[in-house]
């Protein structure tokens, strides 16, 4: 996948702005996978522009006023609608308070421009290899919410991704919003990217962690390593056995370095990636623990 | 030039064109529209070396705004400045992906990109060489059949039936005889990827071919002259029928000198029928289309006495100048010929090659070979000091060339006010604290280090790059200055403001440039290229103000009736030295001066100067003796930087710059450009390379996956020191600044990391995997050290059951 | 399909037809004449496209048209209506906050928006706002130089 357009203009395509989400999913299910959905644009508008993708309907949901929904409930947890932007998400005092790792990366993605604009759930839509807002969202077992004329599912973040610019989602449906569950106290998470000179992550993991009852709970996300954001299970493993978290560190990280499928791209090779698992495993785990 | 104290010379006068950049209201090309203008858009082959079997482009022209397409036949001309090798349009043979093969006009933007898709071109491939010392072997694939057939430069020595497009050498001494005598030698390879300009203005271009075969041309370039030379070259129209305006430009990092698309979209505003025609190209063709800085190989075997001596250096340069190397060849050249940089080295052999590929197109960029010469000599010095056990400028000192003394490679005797290095080193010194050991860190992981390298660059331009000047006074003694030189950002025009203003006693504000640079209307100048134009051009327009001077003061000496010689212009008033009561205000003398019965003398005042250099000559062929260059401008880096040794990652805390600039004319402009140059300079040190597939493709054509520095990357300080050693024949003194501040960043980085580590980095970019790949390789022990110390200082030895 | 859209542009309403596909930048740029906005990679990579809508910074070569339907934009040509140029204008050519100029709009208009809303930012503050812009001649000293010397006016207000 390389990016870049010879091309200044958009290609031809009728735009739609329907006011409730009945009627976008009426002209969704017109005209099935000749229409593409419009939140932010960041992703699309430039997709369009590369021609990777050139849609005869793009219907933005802007004007819908339940998608603008962000709202945290105890126990249930938080809900993201899909036309709620990064800068929205930074400066919701819950997202910081209890969904760090989800905060910085909504803080590290991109630049504070873009962010003004583009939206959670239009990220997780591109489905880009090197984003940075489904691995935290994965950790947290997020699900998202899709929706056609006949019918609601639901299906976690993590199996909604399939591969680059591959998502489940059929002709007809738009995700409607991405519920987080409720974290229970004393869980930590963190988010760690890697980009020195590159605007797209070459590693970025996030992590959570909850100690608090009798078994322990550890998700490791890692992205920007493989076709999708992937879960380190056998590391995951040895950090839930017992004893001293800091103790297992080590032989964590170096097993999450091993245990993956790892690409070698234009940002890093397969090797390098490997290394920074381990080093971004080592120091993100040690904060976390640290923390608390 | 007597003048103690200055009114406006050395202050910090603000951009004079400042209020047009910040209201929006500066009109770039890219902003200009004219009445039924039309747009173009390239189609670009998508194979690096083929025959063209045929083009059929019967389904563009279907679509509705499609005027006409254009193809190599319709532009059989081969174009440039140097080397003269370059089709437009592909002729017969396509030589890189990305090569335009034709061009489609429409009425609007939106019809000529559906148009492009609906191009087909057959290719019959031809076998590909991307790799320069591939492209040297003898049975690789020929990519420029005829270059006999091309006219180029007689500075250059092109050898047809191979891939080489120049071929310099320099010898002086006797290389071999050194090495016999060295107790240390150091043989190294270095290398240097492709970077892009990126200059934020993307190339554009308006062509209007008139009727009457009149040419107007707006574009986003550093020079009006050299387009209109090529153009009259190639396409055979008279100079005085080609009009060349350049706006403001933004920006151009030598990217914007030589070749441009003016030759191309004038031919196609004819094939459309005698309308305007505008192509801009975009940032994708910016990094696939448009010349870029060439890759380079420099293989290096440098000899040294145990006393510190530098006594000889053998070294090869390889350009990879990609499919056209119509710059790239002075490149080479100039890479060539300051091989020794700031150094004495009695023998000396130097061969570069300049060496077409199947791959983008080259050209020059801020600094023109001497940050590739550079990036390997300063690293070489520091291995040098390091194997003789010496300081790093210990090293430096006893071989920095002595101005009067010291003749460089090419033989040139420095002159005695060229400039003062010893100095520049000294001053480096002090502000890098270079005694004083780095603080250690609470990540011990981590360790910090100070690294520097000296530089001296002068302009790589022909013997004969002249430059001139006109000024015209109005009634009421402002000025119009009618200069060409390039305003891109350098902000030499405020400089060039300054100097007419302080010598006419004039406010600022009555002196003007006008924004547009016109071959009809602007005093000639070669280009504004190599830091030339503060020099070139300020000595152009202080000869033009002595010439407009001498006009004044004959009127004025017959109206106040006393010699020339006792008149001085003060405040914009001529008055006789000592008695400032006997005076004539300006405005009464610059249109002519009206006795009280009507009798006039004199008339409108026009002044007029030039700069031609007398003492530049071509280089020997063989050996490359001569004199290449107006001035030397010496100057040294100096960092403090941070390694991460378990990510690879280098942070730069601090730079410092120190330039011996003769004069500063304006220590605001100065002090932009030692910001701006480091910062580039840390951008191409770090970060920035052009990355190709095995089939020739640039895979990162955008600013995501090509990182240039932003703002939260910069360093938290830069250093900025001046010298001023005047140069008696430059305009006050001073010489150039604009391309030295980046050319000592990249190799005082590498000194730094060397100095902490002995990791050698022989290639840039110094990003996190070249770097921990060094480190694996040459000092797996610090690495694993490093590793070491991480887990136990965050108390995570491992507890084994 | 071309349809009009009625919007404010730096104080004046406009009236303008666009078509579906069309790009706010290029409305603005060639249809308004407001050239004040530039543009250098036409991805959302540099920033220089940057217009004010409703008052928050956007990219405008990622924004269609027909989305900003009824709301207000804001280029550098809006900043100085009353006859005189606002103190981060007059902070950047001080301060020589500009080489080339072509992304001086884009960083006046953010660095004008940023102090309004944070009259006395923090360095750390001024990168994180500003990093979605793009210099290549590497003036970013200066602008924050200019945005430190002209917040002492914002503060006032």
């Amino acid at each position: 996948m390389s990016f870049g357009s010879p091309y200044f203009t958009l290609p031809d395509f009728t735009y739609h702005k329907p006011k409730t989400l009945r009627e976008a999913l009426e002209l969704l299910e017109k005209y099935g996978d000749e229409a593409k959905i419009l939140a932010g644009g960041v992703g699309l508008i430039a997709f369009m522009k590369e021609r990777l993708v050139s849609p005869s309907h793009v219907i933005d949901i802007k004007g819908i006023p339940e998608l603008k929904k962000l709202e945290y409930r105890k126990g249930e947890g938080l809900v993201i609608g899909a036309t709620v932007t990064f800068s929205e998400l930074e400066s919701y005092q819950v997202i910081r308070e209890k969904y760090r790792a989800l905060y910085q990366a909504v803080k590290l993605a991109s630049d504070s421009i873009i962010r003004n604009r583009a939206t959670l759930v239009g990220n997780i839509c591109e489905a880009i290899p090197w984003v940075d807002g489904p691995p935290p969202l994965i950790a947290y077992g997020a699900e998202v919410e899709i929706k056609s004329l006949d019918k609601v599912r639901r299906v976690p973040v993590a199996e909604f991704i399939k591969g680059p610019v591959e998502i489940d989602l059929e002709p007809g449906e738009i995700v409607t919003s991405i519920h987080i569950p409720d974290v229970p106290s004393g869980a930590r998470s963190g988010f760690v990217k890697f980009n020195v000179g590159s605007e797209f992550a070459l590693v970025n993991l996030a992590a959570y962690l909850s100690l608090n009852e009798e078994k322990k709970d550890v998700r490791l996300v890692y992205g920007a390593i493989s076709p999708k954001p992937v879960r380190a299970l056998e590391a995951e493993k040895i950090l839930s056995s017992e004893g001293d978290m800091r103790t297992l560190i080590i032989s964590a990280a170096v097993k999450a370095s091993e245990e993956l499928e790892v690409i070698s791209d234009v940002l890093a090779s397969e090797d390098f990636r490997r290394h920074l698992i381990k080093i971004l495993t080592m120091n993100l785990l040690t904060e976390l623990v640290e923390g608390g | 030039m007597e003048k103690l104290t200055f009114k406006y010379i050395g202050k910090p006068i603000p951009p004079y064109d400042g209020f047009y950049k910040v209201t929006g209201t500066a009109e770039y090309t890219f902003d200009i529209e004219l009445p039924g203008m039309l747009y173009a858009k390239l189609v670009t082959s998508t194979v690096p070396h083929a025959r063209i079997k045929k083009i059929d482009f019967s389904k563009a022209l279907q679509i509705p705004g499609v005027v006409k397409v254009v193809t190599g036949k319709d532009f059989p001309y081969r174009v440039g400045m140097y080397a003269g090798d370059r089709d437009l349009l592909a002729i017969d043979k396509v030589r890189w992906v990305g090569h335009p093969v034709a061009a489609v006009i429409a009425e609007s933007l939106e019809a000529a990109e559906k148009a492009i898709d609906l191009v087909d071109v057959e290719y019959e491939e031809l076998p590909a060489v991307f790799d320069p010392l591939e492209a040297l072997k003898p049975d690789a694939p020929l990519i420029h059949e005829k270059m006999e057939e091309y006219r180029h430069s007689p500075a250059f020595n092109p050898i047809p039936g191979t891939n080489i497009a120049n071929k310099f050498t320099l010898v002086r001494g006797d290389v071999e005889k050194g090495f016999r005598e060295a107790d240390v030698i150091i043989e190294e390879q270095f290398y240097i990827p492709h970077v892009s300009h990126c200059y934020m203005e993307v190339q554009n271009v308006v062509a209007h071919y008139h009727l009457d075969g009149t040419v107007e041309i707006w574009t986003s370039w550093q020079n009006v002259a050299p387009i209109r030379q090529i153009m009259a070259l190639s396409l055979g129209i008279p100079h005085n029928k080609i009009i060349v305006r350049i706006p403001y430009v933004g920006g151009g990092f030598g990217g914007k000198a030589g070749l441009g698309w003016e030759a191309l979209v004038t031919i196609l505003s004819k094939e459309a029928g005698y309308r305007p025609v505008k192509l801009v190209l975009s940032r994708k063709e910016q990094f696939t289309v448009a010349a870029v800085r060439e890759g380079f190989y420099g293989f290096a075997k440098a000899g040294f006495r145990k006393d510190g001596k530098f006594i000889a250096y053998d070294v090869k340069f390889i350009l990879d100048a990609g499919a056209y190397a119509d710059y790239t060849v002075n490149v080479g050249r100039a890479v060539g010929y300051s091989a020794d940089g700031c150094y004495e080295i009695p023998n000396i052999r130097v061969e570069s090659l300049t060496v077409y590929t199947n791959k983008i197109p080259t050209t020059a960029l801020r600094g023109f070979g001497y940050p590739e010469s550079h990036w390997v000599l300063e690293q070489i010095m520091d291995r040098a000091a390091k194997k003789i056990g010496i300081d790093p400028v210990e090293i430096r000192r006893i071989n920095l060339v002595k101005p009067g003394i010291s003749e460089t490679c090419t033989g040139e005797r420095l002159r005695e006010d060229a400039g003062n290095p010893e100095k520049v080193l000294q001053t480096l010194l002090e502000e890098i604290e270079w005694n004083t050991p780095p603080e250690k860190l609470r990540e011990p992981w981590k360790i910090r280090s100070k690294g520097l390298a000296l530089f001296v660059k002068g302009p790589a331009q022909p013997p004969n790059a002249a430059a001139s000047a006109i000024l015209k006074f109005n009634e009421d003694a402002s000025v119009d200055l009618l200069i060409a030189t390039g305003n891109f950002g350098q902000g030499t025009i405020t400089a060039l403001i300054q100097i007419v203003a302080e010598e006419f006693g004039l406010p600022l504000e009555k002196v003007r440039v006008d924004y547009i640079k016109d071959t009809h209307k602007s005093a000639y100048t070669w280009q504004t290229v190599g830091s030339r134009g503060l020099f070139t051009d300020g000595i152009a327009i202080l000869k033009a103000i002595e010439d407009a001077k001498r006009q004044i003061f004959r009127v004025a000496s017959e109206v106040l009736r006393c010699p020339e010689d006792h008149l001085e212009l003060v405040d914009g008033e001529v008055r006789v030295k000592g008695k400032p009561w006997m005076k004539i205000p300006l405005q009464d003398i610059v249109m002519g001066y009206t006795y009280p019965n009507g009798n006039s003398i004199g008339g409108p005042v026009i002044g007029r100067g030039v700069f031609m250099s007398t003492h530049t000559t071509y280089l020997d062929p063989e050996t490359g003796q001569g004199n290449p260059t107006i001035f030397h401008t010496f100057g040294g880096a100096a960092v403090e930087v941070e390694i991460d040794l378990l990510t690879g990652e280098i942070k730069v805390l601090k730079v410092v710059q120190a330039l011996d600039l003769g004069k500063v004319i304006n220590p605001l402009l100065v002090k932009q450009q030692m910001n701006g140059g480091s910062l580039m300079g840390l951008s191409i040190g770090l970060y920035e390379q052009i990355k190709f597939d095995e089939r020739g493709w640039v895979v990162n054509p955008n600013f995501t996956n090509y990182y240039l520095i932003r703002i939260k990357d910069i360093p938290k300080e830069v250093v900025r020191k001046t010298i001023e050693t005047p140069q008696s024949d430059g305009p006050y003194g001073a010489r150039g600044i604009g391309e030295l501040t980046m050319i000592g960043i990249a190799p005082a980085i590498a000194n730094a990391v060397y100095r902490a580590t002995g990791v050698k980095i022989n290639q840039l970019p110094m990003n996190p995997e070249n770097l921990w790949k060094a480190l694996k390789e040459q000092r797996p022990d610090l690495f694993d050290e490093a590793l070491k110390k991480f887990i136990e200082s965050k108390k995570l030895a491992e507890v084994r059951a | 399909m071309v349809r009009k859209i009625s919007l404010t542009v730096n104080g004046y309403r406009k009236t303008v037809e666009v078509k579906d596909n069309e790009l706010l930048i290029d409305v603005l740029r060639d249809k308004l004449k407001i050239k004040g906005v530039k543009a250098a990679c036409w991805r959302g990579e540099c920033g220089l496209c940057t217009v004010l809508l409703n008052g928050e910074p956007v990219k405008s070569c990622l924004v269609l048209a027909v989305e900003v339907d009824g709301s207000e934009i804001v280029t550098v040509e809006g900043l100085s209506r009353d006859g005189e140029l606002t103190p981060i204008q007059k902070a950047f050519i001080e301060h020589g906050a500009l080489q080339c100029g072509f992304c001086t709009p884009a960083f006046v208009l953010a660095s004008h928006q940023l102090l309004l809303e944070n009259p006395n930012p923090t360095e750390e503050e001024i990168k994180e706002k500003l990093s979605g812009i793009l210099c290549r001649c590497g003036t970013y000293y200066e602008i924050i130089e200019a945005i430190k010397s002209a917040s002492k006016f914002y503060q006032k207000k």
